[in-house]
């Protein structure tokens, strides 16, 4: 029989809990407060400079500016042709756990993004009419091109779902002393795939999740997640524009978590460069007057452009920290909903302990006064 | 009189102006510009500056910290670091980066970053100018 001791202890541990999950779900409706004023007050800003940029891209279409970081889709095919470079990939995701499966939706978009081999459905907000969310079009433009030898990027999904990747890392680190078995086999072209990408990182659950499946990260950012500031993103846009502009990363893309409301957070992804053209038709199309630049077109689009997405950078770390929080919040008010139930039924239980313990005794004592008459 | 919209937006105020008015006065790289109803369509860089704002009868004055400028025959679109309405102008504060900066600039140290003090200043006068105060 269950000891009632025992049962007061678990009481109270649950208790105890249940005061802390309170706790915390107090902070992060706090803090999500600030965040959601945040990133309200971002979203103008954010949405002029695109409306910006769609009218000069779209003015840009058809003329041939000699500007690295624009490219018409054509010329995207034959560079990769010549011989690819490496892909990019900045993935904005939490410092702490504790949020519900935020930091997992994360994960599971990047991979989907990253190991895109052109046959995955179609990411939810394809159908927008973004002109700029395109690095699946890229992709399935370049498909059937992509170097031979490389494995393909589906196979490679298959592994890391099923956790290949973190097993195969760790056989590697540990000396490879495992014979020739067809996983080694696979194990090298791991390395080969993972070789062409870099990340950029933002949240320590990224930075650990993907160190631990042996991707190339060249540098993450921690304890910013909740409070993004500004200087960060333009930290990671200097980063990225050299590594582009350095002609040894063709293709650099975004992946975040879009807040729509306080119950529906969307992982989504977005490519940052190259800028192509042929993306900005409809804007061209509708586009009837020149816009005159002062001084000129190069220096302006050098300077916007580093701005551009510095902008989208820092709104998807401010959509991305009120996201977390708001997943935290929910969480969090779940376990402390939870610990109320069990509470009840641990009390209940406890009761019914007790009573049966009285009853017990009662019918010993009658028992025994039976037996002496 | 004929209008035309400005807006006004930093990342972390959001809208911070966003009103009809009948002429704006700027600051491009380029120099000054003065902006009126049915421009041409014109995009620029603008440097930090006091911001002339006309509208009706009255002038505003605005604090613009560098960004860009969108001007179409209907709206003007300003994408600013920051902005300051007079009211929010830390006058102290400006006054402090103001002399700062001067003393930045007075010592010619060859580790100092010339560049980004001359910016400061430029930021310090402008918020000056804005809310009417006399250099110090």
């Amino acid at each position: 029989m269950a000891n009632l001791q025992h049962i007061r202890r678990r009481i109270k541990s649950v208790k105890n809990i249940q005061k802390i999950t309170n706790a915390m779900d107090m902070i992060a409706r706090s803090r999500f407060n600030a965040a959601r004023e945040a990133l309200l007050s971002n979203v103008p800003y954010v949405a002029k400079t695109k409306e910006i940029m769609r009218r000069v891209m779209g003015q840009m279409r058809g003329r041939e500016y000699e500007h690295p970081f624009i490219k018409t889709r054509a010329d995207l095919i034959a560079e990769q042709q010549e011989g690819a470079g490496k892909f990019l990939f900045i993935v904005i995701a939490s410092d702490k756990g504790l949020a519900g499966s935020f930091s997992s939706n994360v994960f599971k978009a990047a991979h989907d993004t990253i190991e895109y081999d052109g046959t995955g459905e179609s990411s939810s907000l394809d159908d927008d009419g973004d002109d700029e969310n395109f690095h699946r079009k890229n992709f399935d433009a370049l498909k059937g091109i992509k170097p031979a030898g490389k494995r393909t990027p589906k196979q490679q999904r298959q592994m890391s779902a099923t956790g290949g990747m973190a097993r195969a890392t760790a056989r590697r680190d540990s000396g490879g002393t495992s014979s020739g078995t067809a996983s080694e086999v696979r194990e090298y072209h791991d390395a080969d795939y993972v070789d062409g990408i870099e990340l950029i990182t933002v949240g320590r659950k990224a930075t650990t999740h993907f160190k631990q499946r042996g991707y190339n990260i060249i540098k993450s950012y921690h304890g910013i997640s909740e409070r993004p500031q500004y200087k960060y993103a333009k930290e990671i846009t200097d980063l990225v524009m050299e590594r582009f502009a350095s002609g040894e990363i063709i293709d650099v893309t975004l992946i975040y978590t879009q807040f729509k409301s306080a119950i529906s957070c969307i992982p989504d992804d977005v490519t940052l460069l190259p800028i192509v053209t042929d993306d900005y038709a409809k804007s061209s199309a509708n586009l009837k007057e020149e816009y005159i630049y002062e001084p000129d077109v190069v220096s302006i689009l050098n300077d916007f452009m580093p701005r551009r997405i510095a902008t989208r950078i820092y709104g998807a770390m401010l959509h991305s920290a009120a996201s977390e929080l708001s997943s935290r919040m929910n969480a969090m008010s779940n376990a402390t909903d939870n610990a109320q139930e069990l509470v009840g039924r641990l009390n209940l239980f406890y009761n019914k302990v007790r009573q049966a313990g009285i009853t017990n005794e009662i019918n010993e004592i009658v028992g025994g006064a039976n037996a002496l008459e | 009189m004929a209008t035309i919209l400005l807006e006004v937006a930093t990342p972390d105020k959001g809208e911070v102006y966003a009103k009809d008015i009948n002429m704006l006065i700027t600051r491009s790289i380029c120099g000054e510009l003065g902006i009126l109803p049915k421009h041409a369509n014109l995009l620029t860089e603008l440097i930090p500056h006091a911001m002339r704002i006309k509208e009706g009868s009255g002038e505003v004055k605005l604090f613009i910290s560098g960004g860009f400028m969108e001007v179409t025959p209907e709206k003007i679109t300003i994408l600013a670091d920051a902005a300051e309405v007079p009211d929010d102008i830390d006058v102290d504060r400006a006054r402090a980066a103001y002399k700062r900066a001067e003393e930045r600039l007075a010592k010619k140290d060859s580790d100092i970053d010339i560049d980004r003090a001359e910016a400061a200043l430029a930021r310090a006068k402008a918020r000056l100018l804005v809310k009417g105060v006399p250099m110090p």
